[in-house]
C-alpha cells in the first residue's frame, strides 16, 4: 500500500459504498451483496494491478486491445440472452464492452504517444480506426450507450496529445451538422456561424471541407432518414434506446424527472422514495440509479455525490498532467474521460436535459463488469500516480 | 501561456462546466419546480376512489318514502389493466355491446381509474361474473347506493328519475364525474343540487402498474355527504286512490292541491313509465317506446300539454262582465235555440237551454249566452282577465319544463290570422275552445281564485319547506260571490251532478274539450268544502266524452277520498 495515492483509491470506494446503499435501497438485499462482493473482487484486482509497472502497459497495449476486441466479437455469437452484451462465466456475467474501453485507451495512448506532431486531417483517421471496431461491434450488440463512449475519450485523448482544439472541431463538424439538419433554421444557424468561424482561420482545406462536408451531411441525413418508413424509424428510436417501453418515449425521462423534483431539498429519505418504491422508476438500481439519490437523499444528495465525482476528477486531472511520460498520461487522461463521459451523460439523462440511452454511472450503478472496470482504471490510474515524476 | 497548462485549464473549465451545469439544472427540478414534481409523484402513486353519496330521500307529506336508495351491483373496468379479451368477455357475461364499452372507456383519461360500464345487475348475473372473475384481470364488481322507486310508475311525471350524465352534459356541468346520476324531469331534476349530495374520496395508494396497496396515511378519506332528504306535500293514498280511479283510461292528467297553502296532494299523468329502469340504462328500443310521439309517456301531462280548456273557461268570462259592470247577474241574452247564426257560420250550443240569466247560464253551460257574452265584452276584456288569472304564463309551481300554453290576445290574433281575424274567434274563445290552450295546471290555479275567499290565486308547490306563492287581483267581491255560487248550483243541479257527494258541499265546472285529433276531451275542475275549500280538483280525461259524465265523478270520488282520509271525524259528523 506504499507509494500509492490514497485520496483517489479512498474517494473511489466512498463513491462505491453510496452506491452500495442506494443499490440497496433500489434492488434490496439480493442486489446488495452481490455488488458488494463484486467490489470486494475489484479493489483487490485494482490493488494487484497498482503492482503493474508502467512498462507493462505499454507492452500489453496492443495484445491487451486485440483481446478485449475479440470478446466483443465473440460475444455477439455466445451471448446469453439478447441484447447481445453478456458472457456467463460460472456463477457470473461478464460484459466485454466494459474492457474494450480500457484496451482501447491503452492503443490510443501508445499511438498517439508516438506521433510528434499531430494537426492534419490524415491524423485523424487511425484514432478513428482503433475506436471503429470496438465500437461498431457493440453497436451491432446493440449497445448504443456503451458504444457511444469511445467516441469522445478518442477526442480528449487527440486533444491531449496535441491536436488543436480547432482541428477536432471542424473535422467532426459534419456530426453537428447531421444533428441539426432536422431543423433548417438550426442547420443554417450552424452553416453560417461554423462558416464564418472557418474563414477567419484562412485555411483552405479547411474552407473546402466545411463547404463540401457539412452541405452534403445535412441534406442526406434527413432525406434518409424520411425515405425510412415510420416502422423503420421507431426501429431505429428503439435501436438506439433500446428499454423505451410501450408507454411512450418521454415516460421514462418524465417519471425520472418527477423521482428528482420531488426529492426536493432534503429528499424523502433513505428507503423512502415513493416513485422507486412503487416502480414508476425504471432501471432503479443501473441506469436511474442517481433519480433515487435525487428522490430518497434530495439535493443535499446530488451535491455531495457529484463533489465526490468533481474530487475524483480533479486528482485524475492533476496526475495525468504530472505524469511526464506521454504515454502514462494519455491513459490518465483516457481513463479520466471515459469515467467523467458516462458520469455526465448519466446524470443529463436522469434529469432531463440528455436523451435517454443506456449508459451506467461509474461505481454507483449495479453492474459487476462495469464496477470492476472502474476499479481497474483506478487501478491503472494508481500504478500511473507511483511513477508520475519519471521521464522513462 | 504554456501549452501543457492551457490544455489543463480548457480540460478542467469542460469537466467542471459541465458539473455546475447538472447542479444548475437539478437545482432547478428540486428546488425552484420541487413542490410541482412531489405533486405530481403523488399524483402518480395515489388514485381517488370515489365513494358514491347516496342520494336524499323523498318523503310525502305523512312522512312514507316515495323514492329512496337501495344497494346495487355495477362492474367496472380498469382500462391500464384489463386485456381485450377481457373485455370481450365481459361484453359477452352482461349482454352489452362491445362498442358501449369502449365508448365509456375512452371518455376516462387516467387509465388506473375504474370505469363503471354496466350497474344495477341482477344477483344471478352477477354471482357468474364473480366465479370468472379471476380470469378477468381489470375488471372489478363493486356495490353502490341507487336510486329506488318503491311505487314504480305511480309517482313517475312527479319525481321524474335518474339516468347517467351524458357526454354533452359532462362538458359544461363542473362538479359531475363519469358515470354520475343526475335528475331528469320531475323533483328529480328541480331539486337535483339537493338531492344529489357529495361523493366521498378515497385516497389510495396504488403501484405503476396500478395495484391498490392500501389507504394513504398523508391524506384523510373524505366520507361521502349524502343528499339532503326532500320532504313533499305530496299524498301516497290519495294518488294512489287517483291512479284506481283512472286505471280504464289510458291518457289523463290530474291536480289536486289545497287551494289555501299551494300545497299538492296529487300529479297523476297517464300514461307512465317505471322510473327504476332508468338506473341500469335503457335500451334503444326501451327508449324508443318512451318517447313516441302518441302517447308521450315521459310527459308529464299536468305541466307539459297544453289543453283547450272547453267550459271550464266560462266562470271567468262571466267573472270580467261583472267585474267591469258590463252586465248585471240578471243580465240576459237571446234565447238560447240550441245554437247561434253568426255571419255565415252556426256556431252550435250542445243543448236548448232557451232564455238564461247569468248564473244558469253557467250552471248548465249554454254556449249561446257566452257566445253573445263573449262578443258583447270583446276581446281585450276577456283576455285581460285570462291573464289575471294566470293563463298564457308559467305558473312558477316547482317543476321543470313547465309549458305556458296560449292567451290569444289581440296582438297575438294579428300575428297569427293578420286583419283577417273575426269576432268568429271571439266566439270560439268564450266557450274555451279555439286558440286557447292551458295546461292543467294553469287551470287549477286559476280556478283558486274561486276557491279562495280573499281575491288570492295560490300557485300550487311540492317541496313542503316552500312558503305559499299567492297574489292577490282586484276584483269585486260580489261579482266573484256569484261565480261562486253558480259553481256549486253546477254540482248541485247543473252539468257537474256526477261531482255530488252527500254531506259535502262541492263546486265546480265541467268541460267538454273539443280537438282535431280525436274524440272530446272529458274536464272537470272542483273544490270542496265550497264554504272553506280544502281541496281543489283538476282533472283532464283525454278523448274519453262529456265533462260531466266521465271526468266530474272521477274528482268526485278523490274528493271523498280526502275526505274519507283526512277529516273521517268531521266527515262522521256531517
Amino acid at each position: 500500500m506504499k507509494n500509492i495515492d490514497r485520496s483517489i483509491l479512498f474517494i473511489s470506494l466512498i463513491i462505491s459504498l453510496m452506491g452500495l446503499i442506494m443499490i440497496y435501497s433500489t434492488g434490496g438485499l439480493n442486489y446488495f451483496l452481490r455488488q458488494a462482493f463484486w467490489l470486494i473482487g475489484a479493489v483487490i484486482i485494482c490493488l494487484i494491478i497498482t503492482k503493474f509497472s508502467s512498462r507493462f502497459w505499454m507492452t500489453i497495449s496492443l495484445p491487451l486491445y486485440i483481446i478485449t476486441c475479440l470478446l466483443t466479437l465473440i460475444v455477439l455469437f455466445y451471448a446469453t440472452g439478447y441484447p447481445r452484451r453478456w458472457f456467463n462465466i460460472g456463477f457470473i456475467n461478464l460484459q466485454p464492452s466494459e474492457f474494450a474501453k480500457i484496451g482501447t485507451i491503452m492503443l490510443l495512448a501508445s499511438y498517439l504517444a508516438e506521433k510528434k506532431k499531430l494537426e492534419k486531417f490524415s491524423d485523424f483517421l487511425i484514432p478513428l480506426l482503433i475506436i471503429a471496431i470496438p465500437s461498431g461491434l457493440i453497436f451491432i450488440e446493440p449497445d448504443f450507450g456503451a458504444a457511444q463512449i469511445f467516441f469522445p475519450i478518442m477526442c480528449f485523448m487527440l486533444y491531449w496529445a496535441g491536436m488543436p482544439l480547432e482541428k477536432i472541431i471542424i473535422f467532426f463538424s459534419p456530426l453537428i451538422a447531421a444533428i441539426t439538419s432536422f431543423s433548417i433554421y438550426l442547420w443554417l444557424g450552424f452553416m453560417i456561424i461554423f462558416g464564418i468561424f472557418v474563414y477567419t482561420r484562412k485555411k483552405l482545406t479547411e474552407i473546402v471541407y466545411h463547404l463540401i462536408a457539412n452541405p452534403l451531411v445535412g441534406l442526406i441525413t434527413p432525406i434518409i432518414w424520411h425515405s425510412l418508413k415510420t416502422y423503420q424509424q421507431k426501429r431505429i428510436i428503439a435501436f438506439l434506446s433500446p428499454w423505451i417501453d410501450p408507454k411512450g418515449i418521454s415516460w421514462q425521462a418524465i417519471q425520472s424527472k418527477i423521482a428528482i423534483g420531488s426529492g426536493q431539498l432534503w429528499g424523502k429519505g433513505f428507503l423512502s422514495g415513493t416513485q422507486k418504491k412503487l416502480e414508476f422508476l425504471p432501471e432503479r438500481h443501473t441506469d436511474f440509479i442517481f433519480s433515487c439519490i435525487g428522490e430518497e437523499l434530495g439535493f443535499i444528495g446530488i451535491l455531495i455525490s457529484i463533489f465526490l465525482y468533481i474530487f475524483l476528477f480533479y486528482r485524475i486531472l492533476s496526475i495525468a498532467r504530472e505524469t511526464k511520460n506521454k504515454f502514462l498520461s494519455l491513459v490518465a487522461i483516457g481513463i479520466l474521460s471515459w469515467f467523467w463521459y458516462q458520469t455526465f451523460i448519466n446524470m443529463g439523462m436522469t434529469i432531463g436535459i440528455l436523451p435517454i440511452t443506456g449508459v451506467p454511472l461509474p461505481f454507483i450503478s449495479y453492474g459487476g463488469s462495469s464496477l470492476l472496470a472502474c476499479f481497474i482504471g483506478i487501478g491503472i490510474i494508481l500504478s500511473i500516480a507511483k511513477v508520475r515524476h519519471y521521464e522513462y | 501561456m504554456d501549452e501543457e497548462l492551457k490544455k489543463y485549464r480548457t480540460l478542467e473549465i469542460l469537466i467542471f462546466g459541465i458539473f455546475a451545469i447538472i447542479i444548475v439544472f437539478s437545482f432547478k427540478l428540486q428546488i425552484f419546480e420541487g413542490k410541482k414534481y412531489h405533486r405530481l409523484s403523488d399524483e402518480n402513486r395515489i388514485k381517488k376512489k370515489y365513494i358514491s353519496a347516496p342520494r336524499g330521500n323523498i318523503y310525502d307529506r305523512k312522512g312514507r318514502i316515495i323514492a329512496n336508495t337501495r344497494p346495487a351491483f355495477y362492474v367496472s373496468v380498469i382500462p391500464a389493466l384489463a386485456q381485450q379479451s377481457s373485455i370481450e368477455s365481459i361484453a359477452r357475461l352482461l349482454e352489452i355491446d362491445l362498442n358501449t364499452i369502449q365508448r365509456k372507456i375512452k371518455l376516462e383519461k387516467n387509465p388506473y381509474a375504474s370505469v363503471k360500464i354496466s350497474r344495477d345487475i341482477p344477483f344471478e348475473q352477477i354471482s357468474l361474473i364473480e366465479e370468472s372473475l379471476e380470469d378477468l384481470p381489470g375488471i372489478e364488481v363493486g356495490i353502490e347506493p341507487v336510486r329506488n322507486y318503491p311505487f314504480q310508475e305511480l309517482f313517475c311525471h312527479i319525481l321524474g328519475y335518474v339516468s347517467e350524465i351524458t357526454e354533452l352534459e359532462l362538458k359544461h356541468m363542473k362538479d359531475y364525474k363519469i358515470g354520475d346520476y343526475t335528475g331528469r324531469i320531475g323533483l328529480e331534476q328541480q331539486y337535483e343540487t339537493i338531492l344529489k349530495g357529495t361523493d366521498g374520496i378515497d385516497f389510495i395508494e396504488v403501484d405503476v402498474k396500478g395495484r391498490e396497496l392500501g389507504k394513504v396515511s398523508e391524506y384523510r378519506a373524505i366520507p361521502p355527504t349524502p343528499g339532503k332528504d326532500l320532504y313533499t306535500t305530496l299524498d301516497l293514498e290519495l294518488t294512489d286512490s287517483t291512479a284506481q280511479f283512472l286505471k280504464n283510461f289510458p291518457r289523463a292528467a290530474v291536480i289536486a292541491f289545497n287551494p289555501q297553502n299551494g300545497e299538492v296532494y296529487v300529479i297523476f299523468s297517464k300514461p307512465g313509465f317505471d322510473p327504476n329502469r332508468f338506473v341500469h340504462g335503457l335500451t334503444e328500443s326501451e327508449w324508443q317506446l318512451l318517447n313516441n310521439p302518441d302517447d308521450a309517456p315521459l310527459y308529464n301531462r299536468t305541466t307539459m300539454s297544453c289543453y283547450p280548456i272547453g267550459s271550464t273557461i266560462k266562470p271567468f268570462i262571466a267573472l270580467a262582465g261583472l267585474d267591469t259592470g258590463f252586465i248585471e247577474p240578471n243580465k240576459r241574452f237571446e234565447p238560447c235555440k240550441g245554437g247561434l247564426q253568426f255571419g255565415n257560420r252556426y256556431f252550435g250550443c250542445w243543448k236548448i237551454h232557451g232564455s238564461l240569466a247569468l248564473m244558469d247560464a253557467i250552471i248548465h253551460s249554454c254556449d249561446v249566452y257566452f257566445y253573445q257574452l263573449g262578443r258583447y265584452l270583446g276581446i281585450d276584456i276577456i283576455t285581460k282577465m285570462l291573464d289575471d288569472v294566470g293563463f298564457g304564463k308559467q305558473t312558477g309551481i316547482d317543476l321543470p319544463q313547465e309549458k305556458i300554453g296560449i292567451l290569444p290576445e289581440r296582438k297575438w290574433m294579428e300575428k297569427k290570422y293578420g286583419k283577417g281575424w273575426t269576432e268568429g274567434h271571439i266566439l270560439n274563445l268564450s266557450i274555451g275552445q279555439g286558440d286557447i290552450l292551458a295546461t292543467p295546471l294553469q287551470l287549477a290555479r286559476a280556478y283558486s281564485l274561486f276557491a279562495n275567499l280573499d281575491n288570492t290565486i295560490v300557485t300550487p308547490h311540492l317541496n313542503k319547506n316552500l312558503k305559499t306563492q299567492n297574489y292577490v287581483i282586484d276584483i269585486k267581491k260580489e261579482a266573484l260571490d256569484i261565480i261562486r255560487k253558480s259553481l256549486t248550483g253546477v254540482v248541485e243541479k247543473g252539468t257537474g251532478m256526477m261531482a255530488l257527494i252527500p254531506g259535502l258541499l262541492v263546486s265546480g265546472k265541467t268541460g267538454t274539450a273539443e280537438n282535431p285529433h280525436g274524440d272530446d276531451h272529458s274536464i272537470f275542475v272542483g273544490y270542496a268544502p265550497s264554504e272553506n275549500p280544502e281541496i281543489l280538483v283538476c282533472i283532464i280525461v283525454e278523448n274519453a266524452g262529456h265533462g260531466g259524465s266521465i271526468a266530474a265523478p272521477i274528482a268526485g270520488k278523490i274528493i271523498k277520498t280526502f275526505w274519507a282520509i283526512n277529516k273521517a271525524k268531521q266527515y262522521e259528523k256531517y
